[in-house]
């Protein structure tokens, strides 16, 4: 009886300790934080810090980019927060955006946050209502995002500087 | 071999080689799956471990016993192949030529073992010294080779082997935690095929058949 126990206790933690190592590796996650943020996701129990959250929007909407994500990062550590990754990605578009060029770094950088979001959300659709954003889903974000990092014959069309930032 | 072993020591053990074998500490911490050769190399340490009774499937797996502790054996022997093939990832350099040299030494090794067929007691000698200079190599010769930081005859000298090797000896610079985290892997591993369940000594008529080792000594195993 106690061998049986031993048995079936041995291959229970066996299984769960195989499932978060393929885990590890299938999310690849960089710090402490994402790991643990993605356990308690992945149980339901991850929570946005919403106070940092107002205060990561609060710097959006004054254009103070990197403060915003340093507030982002702070509500969202883990990674797991579909919206706070939407934000992380606008972020860096409106920060990478300019008349005459764009800021490669930073609209990949972009392009990674909002493939996180698309990710995290369900169905990949997410929709943000918010009326200070010209942009709303995250389809639209990735394709600008993706576009100003291509190289192709609209780079030379001299109209390009009347464009303005979304 | 106790039950406890079986099901929680060993895949346990099995199962965190595997994890902090691939564990890279750097800006970001990333984890490495090993590449196809490194589990063809895997599967070849099986081969080598089975032929010398360092390692008894049918102690692990066999018809006599119960299902539940076939799925412990099944698990044992799984969990040991990831280690196997997770030990060779990360004692194999990252890239250029001596990625190349690291991973046909190893395939030479394994086969060469195959071929002489020693017995438990010296493959894991073997292992022991082979994976002991490959740590060396890689995580102490070859990191200070490829080391930015340094005096200046110190960048003199890579500057020339640079030169000498086309650039094809360096390594990208790891962080020092890596080379604890592998040792810790590698010693862990180490440990892990001791523990194994090891071919034991077939009676038949009350006669002991000698193994090849006890014949070396020409006297009865005590």
């Amino acid at each position: 009886m106690r061998e049986t126990v031993v048995r079936v206790s041995g291959l229970a933690i066996t299984l769960a300790y195989a499932v978060l190592i393929g885990w590890l590796y299938a999310r690849q996650p960089t710090t402490i934080a994402e790991v643990t943020g993605g356990l308690s996701a992945a149980m339901g129990a991850y929570r946005v810090d919403q106070q940092a959250l107002e205060d990561g929007l609060r710097f959006f909407r004054r254009d103070q980019f990197s403060e915003a994500r340093a507030a982002f990062a702070r509500a969202d550590p883990g990674q797991q927060d579909a919206l706070t990754q939407f934000y992380i990605a606008y972020s860096y578009y409106r920060q990478g955006w300019g008349r005459l060029y764009q800021d490669d770094e930073l609209y990949r950088k972009g392009i990674e946050a909002i493939d996180r979001a698309i990710a995290l959300a369900p169905g990949g659709r997410i929709v943000v209502d918010d009326p200070t954003l010209r942009i709303h889903t995250a389809d639209e974000l990735r394709v600008e995002l993706d576009s100003g990092t291509r190289r192709d014959a609209s780079d030379l069309n001299p109209l390009r500087i009347f464009r303005e930032r979304k | 071999m106790t039950p406890a072993r079986e099901a929680v020591y060993l895949p346990v053990m099995a199962l965190t080689v595997a994890l902090l074998g691939g564990l890279r500490i750097g800006g970001p911490a990333v984890l490495h799956a090993p590449s196809l050769f490194a589990l063809v190399l895997g599967l070849l340490l099986m081969g080598v471990l089975i032929q010398s009774g360092a390692l008894a499937p049918d102690r692990l797996l066999s018809e006599s016993r119960p299902a539940l502790a076939n799925v412990n054996g099944f698990v044992v022997l799984l969990a040991l192949f990831l280690a196997c093939a997770q030990t060779f990832a990360a004692l194999t350099p990252d890239s250029g030529l001596p990625r190349i040299l690291f991973s046909v030494y190893f395939l030479i090794l394994m086969l060469n073992t195959l071929a002489a067929r020693p017995d438990r007691v010296r493959v894991l000698q073997s292992l022991t010294v082979t994976f002991g200079a490959a740590f060396v190599l890689n995580f102490v010769v070859l990191d200070a080779l490829s080391d930015p930081e340094g005096g200046r005859l110190k960048r003199v000298l890579q500057v020339l082997l640079e030169g000498i090797t086309l650039g094809a000896l360096s390594q990208p610079v790891r962080h020092p935690a890596t080379g604890y985290i592998t040792f810790v892997a590698i010693v862990l591993f180490l440990i892990m095929l001791s523990s194994l369940p090891r071919r034991l000594p077939r009676t038949s008529r009350g006669l002991i058949v000698l193994q090849p080792a006890d014949q070396n000594h020409r006297q009865l195993p005590h």
